[in-house]
């Protein structure tokens, strides 16, 4: 018996002196990101294997946590865990939450303030780098993109497609069921569309996006409500916003509202005819940035801060998020361009020009708000 | 199992520990809590049924559509699977049945997320069954509609869950005492005659049992409603993760679980009472 204790304990030490041997010589970037499957290709494909290369001896692991507020509320529930369970080191070194949750984040004590730390914190000029949906995010994040919502069309069945939300009520009215949207539970495209009609017809549209909280404001939901539901008796619901570009790549809705990037992507990849084309609704279709940033307690919070350097350098907002993703850049776009070659820049402007995303591109609704006008959309649209 | 043979018989009562405080821990604590919680309103600060009420007052259409996506699938399932467990028992063609016996397992093998995605692109307007039916002439072009709401995922349930009832309730049937069946035929009586008056009643337990799984299972399937079910309503799950996701909100989530969870309950409250009623422990 003595014996066999003695080996178990010479067993248990060269076990545990293989893990501490291995975690001395390879340190390894725990980076969790929201968003759709090709965020996470974007870590593990491109700026995942740049940062090991530059950084020998560091293994970046990426974990995806799922798209739209559901993905970063994970990512949210996991460190209010470990900030609860009282931790002093938490395991995660990165984030990539969507604005919602991150707002939610800093409210919460979760995030670490670093973006004076870094060289490239001087290019987060966006007021998305400054606010999230109505929560003072300055210096906590760097935007990793933006991404813009917009009404894709098939230019062989609309000549010339509606430029407003009035002109697209119009062309509906006379041709039922030739647009279509993933309504509010199947994804954000359908939530984007919401938001724009509410901005358009609801009233007071810079307080939604600013703030002020005040309930007062949504006086006029009430009316834009109603008639969001009677247009909606003459729509088609797809399933999801890849179900928008499915019905529309098979000709069963005419136009239908979709994320940019995603179109864009689809359209390179083969995936949808390529004379679809895009258009943002005046007076505004919502937009997003997904953000990087460093969890309080993090335990590589040096490597953090340079990883994040890396990718909000101009060079691979050129190269990952522009040319290989089709994402607006989430640094300042004057110190992206003179990294690019001018066609991938003007294939990135081709529908949506700067001009329309200067005067269309909007923020989603201040946090509050959104959620009232969600709530009252399932409560007056869809009973 | 008696008490005091358990209690004679520590290294059982060890052997079983692990297993018994996994479920608890993972699974009992979890669920009282999130029962109890339903009730919870976190808003005021206090003990009431706010979460019930604004449940049912946003998703009251989805809970009967939910009951009435699920039972209806459920009844398809026994109708279908006992059609196919009784020609796989009576069938009188051994290639036929040998086909059969070959390809009604496939669906099994394949998730549900797989099958959502399958039907997403079979059922749509101009999917493959629209446009097959098309070609065939069987349906005009103008007529052609979607199936991606309800009867989408009544399609899907039906497709998935055939498999796993048709091969309990064969399995039954292959184990049955086949001459009553031999002298039945003998004396003239047709072959959908045998199944129902003389087989079905046989193998009544097993058709309850694969039937309640079967609903059971359906009952909490999120991916199937949310990729199939485009607008409203939909089934509950979907608006169990949509409060959760979106608003963080909990009480509703647990309150619309609650909900389930009497749904499940009554199908286990039958399961358990058909078990008491054949005299023994529910199989």
């Amino acid at each position: 018996m003595k014996r066999f204790h003695r080996m178990l304990a010479i067993s248990a030490a060269l076990s545990l002196g293989v893990v501490a041997g291995g975690a001395s010589a390879q340190v390894t970037l725990n980076v969790i990101s929201g968003g759709s499957q090709n965020m996470v290709d974007y870590v593990t494909d491109y700026l995942g294997p740049l940062f090991e290369k530059q950084n020998p001896g560091v293994k970046v692991s990426v974990v995806g946590t799922g798209p739209d507020d559901a993905g970063s509320q994970k990512m949210l529930e996991k460190l209010s865990a470990q900030k609860s369970a009282g931790l002093a080191v938490w395991d995660t070194d990165v984030v990539i939450p969507n604005q919602q949750k991150t707002g939610e984040m800093v409210r919460d004590g979760l995030l670490m303030k670093y973006r004076d730390g870094i060289p490239t914190g001087k290019y987060a000029v966006s007021q998305s780098a400054k606010m999230a949906l109505g929560v003072n995010v300055d210096g906590y994040v760097m935007p990793m993109f933006e991404s813009q919502t917009a009404l894709a069309y098939n230019p062989d069945l609309i000549k010339t497609p509606p430029s407003s939300y009035d002109e697209l009520r119009a062309f509906v009215a006379k041709n039922p069921k030739s647009f279509g949207y993933n309504g509010l539970k199947n994804g954000m495209s359908g939530v984007a569309f919401v938001v724009g009609w509410m901005y358009a017809y609801g009233g007071n549209p810079d307080t939604i996006q600013q703030g002020p909280y005040d309930a007062k404001a949504t006086s006029g939901w009430d009316k834009a409500f109603s008639e969001l539901k009677a247009f909606n008796q003459q729509v088609v619901f797809t399933p999801g916003n890849a179900g928008t570009l499915d019905m529309l790549n098979r000709g069963e809705i005419a136009m239908g509202p979709v994320w940019v990037d995603m179109f864009q992507t689809w359209k390179t990849e083969g995936r949808l005819a390529p004379n679809m084309k895009l258009k943002i609704l005046s007076p505004g279709m919502p937009g997003q940035p997904y953000y990087y940033a460093i969890p309080a307690k993090a335990k590589n919070v040096e490597l953090a801060k340079k990883f994040i350097a890396l990718a909000t350098s101009p060079e691979v907002q050129a190269e990952g998020i522009v040319k290989r993703f089709n994402w607006y850049p989430g640094i300042d776009a004057n110190v992206v361009k003179p990294a690019l070659d001018a066609k991938t820049w003007n294939q990135l402007f081709v529908d949506v020009t700067p001009e329309d995303l200067a005067k269309n591109a909007k923020p989603f609704p201040l946090a509050p708000f959104f959620k009232d006008m969600r709530e009252q959309y399932e409560a007056k649209v869809q009973n | 199992m008696s008490t005091p043979r358990l209690r004679n018989n520590y290294p059982l009562v060890a052997l079983l520990l692990p297993a018994l405080l996994m479920v608890g821990l993972l699974f009992v604590y979890p669920l009282l809590f999130s029962l109890a919680y339903a009730f919870r309103n976190e808003a005021e600060n206090r003990w009431d049924l706010a979460n019930f009420s604004k449940a049912f007052a946003l998703y009251g259409a989805d809970v009967s559509l939910t009951i009435g996506v699920t039972v209806l699938s459920t009844v398809l399932v026994g109708v279908l699977a006992v059609a196919v467990a009784g020609y796989l028992t009576l069938g009188e063609n051994p290639r036929a049945v040998a086909v059969l016996r070959w390809i009604y397992r496939w669906p099994m093998f394949i998730p549900f997320v797989v099958a959502a995605q399958l039907m997403r692109t079979f059922l749509a307007k101009s999917g493959m069954l629209n446009n097959s039916l098309m070609s065939l002439g069987l349906l005009e072009p103008l007529n052609a509609m979607s199936l991606l709401d309800w009867r989408g995922v009544v399609v899907t349930f039906v497709w998935k869950q055939l498999p796993f009832a048709a091969l309990l309730i064969s399995g039954a049937m292959a184990a049955m005492d086949r001459s009553l069946m031999e002298s039945a035929r003998g004396l003239g009586a047709g072959r959908l005659r045998i199944l129902i008056e003389i087989v079905l009643p046989q193998v009544r337990a097993t058709v309850g049992v694969s039937l309640i799984l079967s609903f059971v299972t359906m009952l909490s399937a999120l991916s199937v409603p949310m990729m199939i079910i485009a607008g409203s309503p939909t089934m509950i799950t979907v608006d169990m993760a949509w409060r959760v996701n979106s608003y963080g909100d909990y009480g509703v989530a647990n309150a619309l679980g609650f909900v389930s969870f009497a749904m499940s309950g009554v199908a286990a409250w039958f399961y358990l009472r058909q078990g008491l009623r054949e005299g023994g422990q529910p199989k």
